[in-house]
């Protein structure tokens, strides 16, 4: 930490501060430094940038960028803030994602929803948004959403002209001498879900990728601010619903450390206990959707028949099998009570009595070895090059766990341990999965006991203290949360303004957004097959990309 | 007369949309089985009624021709396709007395049918003028020419064994001791069949993963339906051929007929779907390093095999 702080004093800036065990936060005076400033810290080892994300400051006329610089070996953070001026001509700041490649997809969203231009960005295309967006600055806090809205027909012919232009330019694009052509995978294929992947190929040899995302769009960081700190929980999970206890722990820390709120120690088990049954019924759709991109469907089919009785402990507890809403500011929402755990009890069986059965037909899988484990390879230095995290950062060796780098709820009294692989491959990832599973279902055993002892002995009780108060309304602040999501490392930044009934502004790093910012770098020279594959085994979310 | 009935009920027209609806039924209670779930079950018994349902379905719905298509090629290849599928019915000998069209070249007529029906697929998907129908055309030229050498070569072997081309003779000289001299050969078909059928793990030129339906994608409603029912009518050909060549047909254990027949068909169509449901999809450099590298010298290997048998063992019966 000395040595970053040390590396600030060449630049000017307004402050300094400790934040959090493992951030420093620091806030520039000059948005000129922001280029010098990411080289010294990335020859200082945070090589990794997490997110970049504008808030705009209506009344003061300004626009604060915050970059979000980790170290996913030491775990020694940055967060530098710096101020850039709000009109759209002056709206101006240097990129730095020609020392940073992880960034390239996070200047280009904060282009599109904020209309910060970045000089030297070398694709400054909008992104997730539709076309009738382009040009417009949608997350700003003045933007007329009724008004763009209200002009329906004028929204439609900027989406089909500009389709129109896109079409005539394939046909420049390609050698009319060549076999080549443009193949659109998605946005309605049987294995992409909802985005595009512009496939460029001669033949079966793929040329070139450009993904095309945000047909899930659904401006969930402006949604929030239209919601009161309580009802933004329901547009939080809604970043992927298949893990959604996890997402709605980083908001809900966000929102306590500004409330200055300490949760119980029951709700902290209760959040792990709920997050590991959340992981572990992503992680089995991942396994599943991983070979159903290889046209083998019974790996889902099993793993879906194991999920069910881990959704049914989440069911007996919430109400709710998939969108539980069951995290909340303060703790969880509801009371435990008896059986629920038994429930739980049950899943776990039927995961023992299953598991080996599912590694020896799917993990240990010969056919899909001969096929997965050449593809997809991503180096330990390409992860902290494009900033990859969670089961694909550790497929590839690198030790990265939120939940042990900076432990939130009660992890800091779980046992476990890195999961790593080293190969970095498509095999490596499933493997990942599976191994994830067995961890969370080990970890699941453990809150289990802990809160079953404590119940017992009369340390916790499970009617009163899964709640404490927290106001209704905010004082002005901002925090930031990252939790260890099933996909990877989830980062909330969360700002208040004076007496704030709701968020002011709330930044949701998702990984896959950078899982898919690197499709066209692994699938460049590949061929058509191994496109399901490879995306298949990044574990990409659409609800988490676009957001 | 007896013609009429061989054309119209048995084994033609209705005999194989029975078997494709019962078969395509049956496929879908079998994996899901195998999946662990239920299937079809409200239509019928156990969920029969539910493919006729589908089947009467795709017949009444509206058959789609894509514009700057050729109209006539588009639809004429799914009739082509089911009529070349049916075919080989006709020299098959399914019960010891019926057999459509006696003749000394059976073998010769099985291998040449079931050897056309790629192309009049390929056809169809460079028909449709869609990126994706033509990929999965190519890919299904591929994959025929690929699989196609090791499947004739295992299927001539019996002929060479028994020194004859006719079927009926083939099924009636089929001994246990034949039976294990082809082993290897059925093994090359086995695999080769897997492939020519674009069946898992060789669903290459269909990879909905891939390339949405192959040259299925723009087809839909009765063509659609012609397209599924020739697949099934292949299915049969392709095991009939091999219930005839390798398993010794109509010949049970205790008794002879048509139930034998079509125990030994059922049984081929469980180790498929079998294999379905274990296997991923390979790739199309996979295919094609598995059966140059690996089946083609193989099969030749079995020729030598079959050779050396019919010599040493059956002793050089003509």
């Amino acid at each position: 930490m000395q040595t970053i702080q040390a590396l600030f004093q060449d630049f000017s800036t307004l402050y300094i501060q400790e934040y959090k065990p493992t951030w420093l936060k620091v806030k520039l005076q000059n948005a000129t430094d922001i280029v010098e400033v990411a080289k010294a810290l990335q020859s200082n080892g945070l090589t990794v940038i997490s997110t970049v994300s504008p808030t705009d400051f209506v009344e003061d006329n300004r626009i604060e960028m915050n970059y979000f610089f980790e170290d996913i070996l030491t775990k020694r953070n940055c967060w530098v803030k710096v101020d850039i001026p709000r009109e759209i001509e002056q709206c101006v700041i240097d990129s730095i994602t020609p020392i940073f490649k992880g960034a390239l997809w996070h200047e280009r969203e904060a282009y599109s929803m904020f209309g910060v231009r970045f000089t030297n960005h070398p694709d400054l295309r909008p992104i997730i948004v539709s076309q009738d967006f382009y040009g417009k600055t949608p997350y700003r806090r003045d933007f007329d959403w009724a008004a763009h809205e209200a002009d329906t027909l004028g929204n439609i012919q900027a989406i089909y002209e500009d389709f129109e232009q896109e079409q005539a330019q394939n046909e420049t694009l390609l050698d009319s001498n060549s076999s080549q052509m443009i193949l659109n995978w998605g946005p309605t294929h049987p294995a992409s879900g909802p985005i595009r992947l512009k496939v460029h190929c001669d033949g079966e040899d793929i040329l070139g990728i450009d993904p095309d995302i945000g047909f899930v769009w659904r401006a969930l960081e402006h949604l929030v601010t239209k919601k009161d700190f309580v009802g933004a929980i329901v547009a939080v999970e809604r970043l992927c619903f298949m893990d959604n206890i996890n997402s709605m722990v980083g908001y809900c820390q966000a929102v306590e450390e500004i409330a200055n709120v300490e949760i119980s120690e029951f709700a902290k088990w209760m959040r792990v206990l709920l997050g590991e049954v959340s992981r572990i019924s992503s992680h089995m759709m991942g396994m599943g959707n991983f070979y159903n991109s290889l046209g083998l469907h019974t790996a889902f089919m099993w793993n879906v028949d194991v999920r069910e009785y881990f959704l049914d402990f989440l069911e007996s507890y919430s109400g709710a099998r998939i969108a539980t809403a069951a995290i909340e500011p303060g703790g969880v929402r509801y009371t435990l009570e008896e059986g629920m755990l038994e429930t739980l009890q049950k899943a776990i069986e039927k995961f023992d009595a299953t598991k080996e059965e599912i590694r020896a037909i799917f993990v240990k899988n010969p056919t899909m070895k001969s096929r997965a484990t050449t593809k997809g390879i991503l180096s330990a230095q390409a992860i902290e090059e494009y900033s990859l995290c969670g089961i694909v950062a550790r497929a590839s060796g690198v030790k990265t766990d939120i939940r042990l780098d900076e432990p939130y709820a009660a992890y800091d009294q779980v046992q476990m341990d890195y999961v790593t692989q080293q190969g970095g491959s498509a095999a490596d990832r499933l493997k990942m999965l599976f191994d994830e599973i067995e961890q969370s279902v080990a970890i699941v055993r453990q809150a289990k006991a802990h809160i079953v002892a404590n119940i017992a002995n009369g340390n916790f009780n499970p009617t009163k203290d899964h709640m404490v108060k927290v106001p209704k309304k905010l004082p002005k602040g901002e925090a930031i949360s990252r939790v260890e999501w099933a996909r990877g490392e989830v980062l909330m930044h969360l700002v208040t303004d004076e007496k704030a009934t709701n968020p002011y502004r709330l930044k949701m790093k998702a990984p896959s957004f950078n899982h898919t910012m690197i499709l066209g770098e692994l699938l460049k020279g590949e061929s058509l097959s191994d496109i399901p594959l490879i995306f298949g085994s990044l574990y990409i979310c659409q609800g988490d990309l676009d957001r | 007369m007896e013609l009429l009935f061989n054309i119209t009920i048995f084994p033609g027209m209705l005999y194989f949309l029975a078997w494709t609806v019962l078969l395509f039924w049956f496929f879908r209670k079998f994996m899901a089985a195998l999946h662990k779930r239920v299937g079809p079950h409200f239509n019928g018994p156990a969920g029969s009624y539910q493919t006729l349902f589908d089947f009467t379905k795709l017949l009444t719905k509206e058959s789609v021709t894509p514009s700057g298509v050729n109209p006539y090629l588009f639809s004429l290849m799914p009739i082509l396709a089911a009529l070349i599928a049916m075919l080989p019915s006709a020299f098959i000998p399914w019960t010891p007395s019926t057999t459509v069209v006696p003749t000394e070249y059976g073998v010769l007529a099985l291998v040449v049918l079931i050897g056309i029906e790629p192309f009049l697929l390929f056809l169809s998907g460079f028909g449709s003028d869609n990126k994706y129908s033509f990929l999965g055309g190519i890919r299904i030229l591929t994959q025929m020419i690929s699989s196609e050498t090791a499947f004739f070569l295992a299927a001539l072997s019996p002929a060479l064994l028994f020194g004859t081309l006719n079927l009926q003779t083939i099924t009636e000289s089929a001994s246990w001791l034949s039976f294990v001299v082809l082993i290897p050969a059925f093994v090359l078909y086995f695999i080769a069949l897997l492939a020519l059928l674009e069946q898992p793990p060789f669903n290459i030129p269909d990879a909905e993963q891939e390339i949405v339906y192959g040259f299925y994608t723009e087809y839909s409603g009765t063509n659609y339906f012609l397209l599924k029912f020739a697949e099934f009518a292949e299915f049969m050909a392709v095991y009939a051929g091999a219930t005839v060549l390798f398993l010794g047909g109509y010949k049970g254990l205790l008794v002879d007929g048509y139930l034998c027949f079509f125990l030994k068909m059922l049984l081929m169509a469980m180790v498929m779907m079998a294999i379905r449901a274990a296997t991923p999809r390979v790739t199309m450099k996979q295919m094609i390093r598995l059966f140059w590298q690996y089946l083609v010298p193989l099969s030749l290997l079995n020729i030598a095999w079959i050779m050396l048998a019919k010599i040493y063992l059956l002793g050089g019966m003509a």
